[in-house]
């Protein structure tokens, strides 16, 4: 059993409740909202580099260094909200990848405080209790990421979760009821960054050493799919798809299915090969994923 | 009589070199119903974009005195604009496509102190707060199914009109409510329109093709075309006047009446 609880299925499944946070918060930016975040790896990166830094560099203890990333976070995504959440789409996609690129670039060419290539590290667990120390990490992951699912499940209810459906709906029409749409968008949005800065600082332990190639623009490609093809309109369309794509590929084809030594190099190249395939047919076939349609209207105490 | 007026002083807009409205001096407001008329193109749905800021003019002044001290509202943002009071319904069908007809309401109902992403738990309370006044008005209107979509063109273009009563503006500018309704729903409109006025002291500035509305509610009538307002002053004598029987309705509608 301990060693069960040690091992790589422990390990994967911490990683695999990461990227359900991650989908569920593109859930909340997307699909309530209507910010098209095609940097959502810019900011995970942000906060894993921040929190790497504030503990290798300045010493801060864990928790506060967690934090501290989650904090750094919010203030660059507000910085950029302020310059981008005004514009339309197509520019809120651009810049939301461009920011994801500045940093991946920024992470590789600063060595003096990254080490570039070489990677940071060695980030360690904030304990260490043996053999379980995985397991109550990956325990307490996963507790976030409930409390994640849980507040959202609240917000689809809640007078605030109307007003973003109705900034993505028709933006204008909502502030000609009044509502300071721009000002509540970028609140959310350092929000929810600030929550994916949080993800990206609880990431670094996992990761022990942390490289530039880990933050590369694949993290964002991932996401976006697995939440078109879970269902971008639904509560759980991130954890269903999430399971769908990376749970199904990265751990289970990677470890439960024997591939030959002579093909196992060709896997990630299919990999990407199968998602971008993936998001064609769900395109195609199911335009809102596998959960579909969500119902009618906000239907509270029903 | 409604008492909110509204001043606009030297208001130009141009589209490409194309002045579409030049409007030197108008006070809206001085009656409780006043109605908007012109030709299509004539600039009237561009003077309402032009007041509410959905739209920026190119030179200008617009004052709003929704109490008694005057508030210049050409600079403010749409959604300023409306919180002060001054409240607009839409010619072409706007919609929430995800969100029903009551929560479309209770949209409408929520002030900021209900929305803060920080706080999840408020929607009882914002619907126990809010469930009469939303059943008023779903009773006055009857909507099909309250729980779900506005379906019909008429239907969207009630809950427009209702979303916005519901702000409880000080002035409405209402920019053609009953296109595409059925006349027992032009009843009800014009019923809480009078009823508005009357008792709440609501001003109201409606623009309409459908002439014979606009002679049956307003008290005041400004006549618009070519982006200047052209003549003002009771329906009697605006649906007399030689420039508007030229340039609007023509001799065969005049003569007719």
């Amino acid at each position: 059993m301990e060693q069960l609880l040690s091992g790589y299925f422990v390990y994967s499944f911490a990683f695999l409740f990461v990227f359900i946070a991650l989908a569920t918060i593109l859930h909340m930016q997307f699909s309530l909202t209507g910010i098209v975040n095609f940097g959502i790896v810019g900011f995970w990166a942000f906060g894993m580099y921040s929190c790497a830094l504030l503990l290798l560099k300045l010493h801060i203890p864990f928790v506060p260094a967690v934090l501290l990333a989650s904090v750094l976070t919010g203030i660059v995504s507000l910085l950029l909200g302020r310059i981008i959440l005004n514009l339309d789409n197509q520019a809120v996609l651009v810049g939301t990848l461009a920011f994801a690129t500045i940093i991946e670039y920024l992470v590789t060419t600063e060595k003096w405080l990254t080490n570039g290539v070489m990677g940071l590290g060695t980030i360690n667990f904030p304990f260490d209790i043996g053999r379980m120390t995985l397991f109550v990490y990956f325990l307490i992951i996963l507790a976030i990421t409930v409390l994640l699912l849980l507040y959202v499940s609240r917000l689809r209810l809640s007078p605030f979760g109307r007003l973003l459906l109705s900034i993505k709906d028709n933006e204008s029409l909502s502030q000609s009821l009044g509502k300071p749409t721009f000002r509540q968008k970028l609140v959310f949005f350092t929000f929810t960054s600030a929550v994916i800065g949080l993800f990206g600082a609880l990431t670094a332990p996992l990761y022990n050493c942390i490289f530039p190639r880990m933050i590369g623009p694949g993290v964002t490609f991932s996401i976006w799919i697995a939440l078109m093809l879970g269902g971008r309109k639904r509560l759980f369309g991130g954890l269903i798809g999430v399971l769908a794509t990376i749970g199904l590929f990265e751990f289970l084809i990677e470890t439960v299915v024997p591939i030959p030594a002579e093909y196992a190099e060709m896997v990630p190249n299919f990999k990407f090969a199968a998602y971008g395939l993936t998001l064609m047919l769900v395109l195609m076939f199911r335009p809102l994923g596998i959960l579909g349609e969500e119902g009618r209207g906000t239907k509270y105490g029903e | 009589m409604g008492n909110k007026k509204l001043h606009l002083k030297n208001v130009i807009k141009r589209f490409g070199g194309r002045k579409v409205v030049d409007v030197k001096d108008l006070t809206f407001g001085t009656c409780g119903i006043e109605g908007l008329i012109g030709p299509n193109g004539a600039g009237k749905t561009t003077l309402i974009n032009l007041i509410t800021r959905k739209i920026n003019m190119d030179s200008g002044q617009v004052i709003f005195y929704p109490g008694s001290e005057a508030i210049d509202i050409s600079k403010k943002s749409l959604d300023e604009i409306a919180r002060l009071g001054l409240v607009r319904t839409n010619q072409v069908i706007q919609d929430f496509e995800s969100l029903s007809i009551r929560d479309s309401l209770l949209l409408s109902l929520a002030t900021s102190k209900y929305e803060k992403f920080y706080d999840v738990f408020k929607e009882g309370k914002l619907r126990e707060g809010t469930k009469q006044e939303i059943e008023k008005y779903l009773d006055f209107f009857h909507f099909a199914d309250p729980d779900g979509h506005a379906l019909s063109a008429g239907e969207k273009k009630l809950l427009d009109l209702v979303r916005c009563l519901l702000l409880k503006p000080k002035f409405l500018l209402m920019d053609e409510p009953t296109t595409g309704l059925p006349q027992d729903q032009i009843e009800k409109v014009i019923a809480i329109m009078r009823k508005k006025t009357a008792e709440e002291g609501m001003s109201i500035v409606i623009v309409e093709h459908d002439l014979d509305l606009i002679w049956g509610v307003s008290e005041n009538v400004h006549f618009m075309a070519e982006g200047e307002i052209l003549i003002q002053g009771p329906p009697e004598e605006i649906r007399k006047n030689k420039t508007v029987i030229n340039k609007y309705m023509g001799e065969s509608y005049a003569q007719g009446r």
